[in-house]
């Protein structure tokens, strides 16, 4: 293939050479198109059946569903997108009707997501008062799984309490999720953190609480500065002050949670 | 009367909230929002301490000074001023911005300072009375004359609630039944009997 071409006849030669691989390099790629959606399809099948099959363990342990979750997100298929959505990422072969846990196990799985969404709402809103809109994944996860009669609690997984805050977003509902250091939280009041601000929540969550003085020496920040912060973090309620020590303290009220509320 | 009911002694040890180990919840907070979240959590920790050890009225000068006001562990405590401003929060309404008047002061003859000693609503004298028809009606005790002091402490009603209660609040409660038309109070005080419709 590689012989060099003597004459004028080589540039003939080239270009059809040149062409030949343009075609071949398209076949190639549209049969290994064509395979890939046939595996995806296939496997698309297989979750359908898996899912299927072990409906019951997906609707009750939630470390299964919080997996299977997952591998449906990885091949693209968002298990929760409603029918609004339908058919967006080429995923007709499941059908044009409402969501994919609609379908696979009727309704329940939705309404599973959606009782847990109407409880998270109803705890942001309970607790706004106390912790300036802002709730740890975590913490919300405990008090779901609590809930608030004898018998309501709902065994859900943090991945659950993500994917109903989602489930939330096409509402406009103003929630969202917030990473703070190694933490997430539930923003129920639509307004930004400044780095600062997450700064400082982030060293209360290691420290437990904080002062000036202690985020000057940390941080290496001016007193004006830390002063502000806090401040503001006060103003919007996202920390409860203590001023019977030495110096006033600044804590957050995530761990208020487990009263009875 | 004018001296705080002894906590009996209670068989169980009062479980405090988390909120009382969380520090700043003695400490007035200086946002409205957060200022007013705590007030309802004092609140309702006042009123199932007082439950709990069947304190009706509570001598704030003595607060102070039990674990209910003073966290040893943390060595944080809620001042004298600053426990009667939590009270007097609770005196007010909730139309008012207040805790829904689950207290009283008592303005006691005269010689004690106003705003020391309160009673604490963990029921109202309504909310008692309500107790108290519903026990005439389960034991079919309607029309027939009961003396006060059987209800408080006969012992047909040693497994009701209101057993053994403040005497005070037992006439203030069987008050709201006589305005509702449904007792008679008769008698001399400290002998009252009472005859239920």
């Amino acid at each position: 293939m590689s012989r060099r071409g003597v004459g004028l006849g080589a540039f003939a030669n080239r270009t059809q050479a040149t062409q030949s691989f343009a075609t071949h390099g398209a076949n190639l790629r549209s049969t290994h198109t064509a395979s890939l959606q046939t595996q995806l399809s296939v496997f698309q099948s297989l979750l359908h059946t898996f899912a299927l099959e072990h409906s019951s363990t997906i609707k009750s342990n939630p470390t299964f569903r919080a997996e299977f979750a997952r591998m449906c997100n990885t091949i693209g298929v968002d298990p929760l997108a409603a029918s609004n959505v339908k058919g967006k990422n080429g995923r007709r072969g499941l059908g044009e009707g409402g969501s994919f846990w609609t379908q696979i196990m009727g309704g329940d799985m939705n309404d599973f997501y959606f009782e847990v969404a109407v409880r998270v709402v109803e705890l942001c809103r309970d607790t706004r008062e106390e912790n300036g809109g802002l709730i740890g994944v975590e913490e919300c996860r405990k008090r779901v799984r609590k809930g608030k009669a004898i018998g309501s609690g709902l065994e859900v997984s943090e991945d659950d309490i993500l994917r109903a805050v989602r489930s939330l977003e096409p509402l406009g509902s103003g929630f969202s999720i917030v990473h703070v250091g190694s933490k997430q939280y539930i923003r129920s009041i639509p307004k930004e953190l400044n780095t600062d601000q997450a700064t400082v929540l982030e060293v209360i969550q290691m420290l437990g609480f904080v002062s000036v003085s202690m985020l000057q020496l940390n941080l290496n920040w001016e007193k004006a500065r830390a002063q502000t912060v806090i401040d503001d973090l006060l103003a919007d309620g996202l920390v409860w002050l203590d001023a019977q020590g030495p110096e006033k303290e600044y804590w957050s009220p995530q761990n208020l949670l487990d009263d009875s509320g | 009367m004018v001296s705080t009911t002894a906590a009996t002694a209670a068989t169980t040890s009062f479980v405090f909230p988390s909120t009382y180990n969380f520090p700043p919840f003695f400490t007035p907070q200086p946002n409205s929002t957060t200022r007013h979240s705590q007030l309802q959590k004092w609140s309702s920790l006042i009123q199932s301490w007082c439950r709990h050890h069947r304190t009706y009225r509570l001598s704030l000068v003595d607060a102070v000074d039990s674990p209910l006001f003073h966290n040893t562990a943390l060595r944080k405590r809620l001042a004298l001023a600053e426990a009667r401003a939590v009270v007097d929060w609770m005196t007010k309404k909730e139309e008012e911005g207040g805790g829904g008047q689950r207290a009283e002061w008592i303005e006691a003859g005269g010689n004690t300072a106003p705003k020391i000693v309160a009673w604490i609503w963990w029921r109202r004298p309504e909310e008692w009375a309500d107790v108290l028809v519903d026990w005439v009606d389960a034991t079919g005790q309607k029309g027939v004359v009961l003396t006060v002091f059987e209800l408080l402490q006969g012992e047909a009603t040693v497994s009701q609630e209101f057993h053994g209660m403040d005497n005070d609040v037992m006439m203030k409660s069987l008050n709201v039944l006589v305005k509702r038309g449904k007792a008679s109070v008769f008698g001399n005080e400290g002998e009252e009997g009472v005859k239920f419709f």
